[in-house]
């Protein structure tokens, strides 16, 4: 199916059942499932309310997971939404201090995210020879240093503020049966960002952009609309990602969300996207999500050193990477002998 | 060619698993909390009970163990890692609990950030520890996972840095603020000899700590007649900044010729006023709280060096006490409350105060550092 660029065109999925299950998807599925015999086997602690007890933390960057995979489809990447998320924290946080009931807090949380994300659309598609890496590492220096601020002007000093009025997150931090809220809510926003991208014509295009922008654009593609909508998206779920993140934390700090911009990234490349745009789906994302969570709060539960932890997902992250060009080259090789 | 991704993925997922164990041996610290765990706690957490029920059996050994130290399991969350200062806390935590015959966990958060503490403390309230003394990085963000371990009847702790109070039963403080001001004003008296001009050189003029350690200095003076004799003639302001506190040392020295001795709280000014003092081969002597690794050349009883002897905390004993504290709280000696009593090993007795709200145990006064063993502690940090 590769075309004369080489490129493989993905989004035409794989048909039958035996497709589906020899797929990436299907193997990282396999992979869900050996992490968690893997944990149950290394620690006697890690079972059904334990892991979901452990999660919430990491079910708030899994929202923003959906929201980068659009963006890495489209072939951009965005830097900013750490430094988001920790702007939209912080806000909330002291707008609540300063007496907003609990539910214009969370307007302005998810407000303010939405804000950020469209300021990263608006540079990234009205100066668009600009790499959006740089642009968004500009915004990232620009959400974290507003948020700096705000912690000196209104906050206490410090650089960090906790919420005096608890009672609207500790609605959000309920539990329906062992299922923590967050759990729900990412589920429904997977399943709405997953079907959207893969059943309509808005995904579509965003394949056809990541694949090829002009050939997308001569096509009839309002690319920069769709561009500074994606953005719009990610910054949104960045509001979002803060709000579940205060039910864990119920404060924010000048450290809040440091590095979730790249965890997200890793999610969605173990997940199969590839960031060079164009390829892989939402699903694989989302269940590689789960992958690292479970191995982390696994390895966790052990013990196990954390910056071995890391060592190990930064392994699987370039093993993953690495398969698909090594499956190539199988083939390529395969070719080469029967030819 | 699918089936070969796919077992090139089945190869993945066995390098993980093998890489899971290198991590174990790794961990050597690790490796016999999970081993040495009791059977109870184990029993329950494999049949993966409801929410409700596994919460309160994980509560149950912790409430049994007040027996004694042994079996228990007691955890250390530090800092960060990399850090000299945390690892020496780490090695006396691990000294004390283990002379108690209790079990250590010592983890370092992957960032030094609240977040990544916050997975450590959750992992060790699945592991159904029996205290966890944690070194806060933030005051405030930590307040929801500890009042959720506390929930699951494990004892919290605090030491090095403190966070909310009612999150933790007792806050281990490294140093209290009139210790500290004795003991300074007792190394001025000393190198002085008890009479003559002297001068502090402080961070900025708003600092809390080093304003209310040089008002326990004043205090003392006007207090106790054996200071009479000493003349503060000026605080001086570096700012915490090496140029401003050279300069500011440069003045002292200038306007006031009788200078004896200068007394420098904080660790940047105490390096700038020992190099100004150092290079002019003054005969002003130094004094203060200051870092051993960045004051070690100028540490020595001799005219050639500026600093006679200086303090600042211990981290072993740090680690000690917080130890001792982990063992007396999980064993019911001591709540938290103030006035509580208890013996810490070799460390000697304490006793719980309130300042300012906020339970602690104060370490004692500030180490010494001086030409004997400073070259040991220099290594550290």
């Amino acid at each position: 199916m590769a075309g004369k660029s080489g490129r493989e065109i993905s989004a035409v999925p794989a048909s039958g059942i035996k497709g589906k299950l020899l797929s990436w998807e299907g193997a990282l599925i396999l992979i869900l499932i050996g992490v968690n015999i893997l944990g149950v086997a290394i620690s006697p602690n890690y079972n059904v309310s334990n892991v979901l007890r452990e999660m919430p933390r990491y079910l708030a960057e899994i929202f923003m997971m959906f929201g980068m995979g659009y963006i890495l489809v489209l072939g951009d990447i965005d830097i900013s939404v750490g430094a988001l998320v920790c702007l939209a924290g912080t806000i909330t946080v002291l707008s609540s201090n300063a007496g907003a009931p609990f539910g214009l807090a969370v307007v302005i949380c998810l407000a303010v995210g939405l804000l950020g994300g469209m300021l990263n659309g608006f540079i990234a598609t009205r100066f668009t020879e600009l790499p959006t890496m740089i642009v968004t590492l500009g915004t990232q220096i620009i959400f974290r240093g507003i948020a700096e601020v705000l912690f000196e002007t209104w906050g206490n000093g410090g650089g960090t503020a906790s919420m005096a009025d608890t009672k609207g997150l500790m609605l959000l931090a309920k539990k329906i049966g062992p299922f923590p809220i967050a759990f729900f809510c990412v589920i429904i926003v997977g399943v709405v960002m997953i079907t959207v991208l893969s059943k309509t014509t808005f995904g579509r295009k965003l394949y056809a952009i990541g694949s090829n922008k002009t050939a997308a654009y001569y096509a009839g593609v309002k690319v920069e609309k769709i561009r500074f909508i994606c953005y719009s998206l990610l910054g949104f779920l960045a509001g979002v990602c803060a709000l579940f993140l205060l039910t864990a934390t119920f404060g924010s700090n000048t450290t809040t969300g440091q590095g979730f911009e790249m965890e997200v990234i890793a999610m969605c490349v173990f997940g199969g996207i590839a960031t060079t745009g164009g390829k892989g789906n939402l699903i694989g994302g989302f269940i590689a999500a789960f992958i690292i969570v479970c191995l982390r709060i696994a390895l966790g539960q052990r013990n196990i050193n954390t910056q071995i932890i890391l060592v190990i997902i930064g392994l699987m992250l370039i093993i993953s990477v690495l398969v698909p060009s090594i499956s190539s080259a199988i083939t390529a090789r395969k070719k080469k002998a029967q030819t | 060619m699918k089936k070969k991704v796919l077992s090139v993925l089945l190869a993945t997922t066995v390098v993980a698993s093998l890489l899971a164990g290198c991590g174990s041996t790794a961990a050597d610290t690790a490796a016999p909390a999970a081993e040495a765990a009791p059977a109870e706690e184990a029993a329950p957490a494999e049949e993966a009970a409801p929410a409700e029920e596994a919460a309160t059996e994980e509560a149950a050994p912790a409430d049994d163990a007040a027996a004694s130290a042994s079996g228990s399991t007691y955890a250390l969350v530090t800092k960060s890692a990399g850090n000299p200062f945390m690892d020496r806390m780490a090695t006396g935590f691990q000294e004390a609990v283990e002379d108690a015959g209790g079990t250590v966990v010592i983890q370092n958060p992957e960032a030094a950030t609240p977040d990544a503490q916050i997975s450590v403390i959750q992992s060790l309230i699945s592991q159904g520890v029996n205290s966890i003394a944690v070194a806060g990085n933030d005051a405030n963000a930590l307040t929801a996972v500890l009042t959720e371990a506390e929930d699951a009847g494990i004892k919290v702790l605090t030491l090095d840095s403190d966070v909310a109070p009612d999150t933790r039963a007792v806050f281990c403080n490294q140093a209290g603020v009139d210790q500290i001001g004795e003991t300074l004003m007792e190394a001025v008296y000393d190198l002085t000899g008890g009479e003559g001009d002297w001068a502090i050189l402080s961070a900025t003029s708003q600092a809390t700590n080093q304003n209310a350690w040089i008002d326990a200095m004043k205090k003392l003076m006007e207090s106790d007649s054996k200071y009479s004799k000493l003349n503060l003639v000026e605080v001086a302001y570096g700012d915490d900044e090496p140029q401003k506190s050279t300069d500011q040392t440069q003045a002292l020295l200038q306007n006031y010729p009788d200078l004896k001795v200068i007394c420098a709280p904080t660790t940047v000014g105490i390096a700038a006023a020992a190099k100004v003092l150092q290079d002019q081969k003054s005969t002003v002597k130094l004094t203060g709280l200051g870092l051993p690794s960045e004051m070690a050349e100028y540490i020595g009883d001799d005219d050639a060096h500026s600093c006679p002897y200086m303090f600042l905390w211990n981290p072993i004993d740090l680690g000690r006490l917080a130890g001792y504290t982990s063992v007396a709280l999980v064993d019911g000696t001591i709540t938290g409350a103030k006035g509580d009593k208890f013996t810490a090993g070799d460390l000697g007795d304490y006793t719980i105060e309130d300042i300012d709200g906020a339970t602690q145990i104060i370490l004692g006064p500030p180490f010494k550092f001086d030409p004997s063993n400073i070259d040991e502690w220099k290594e550290v940090y």
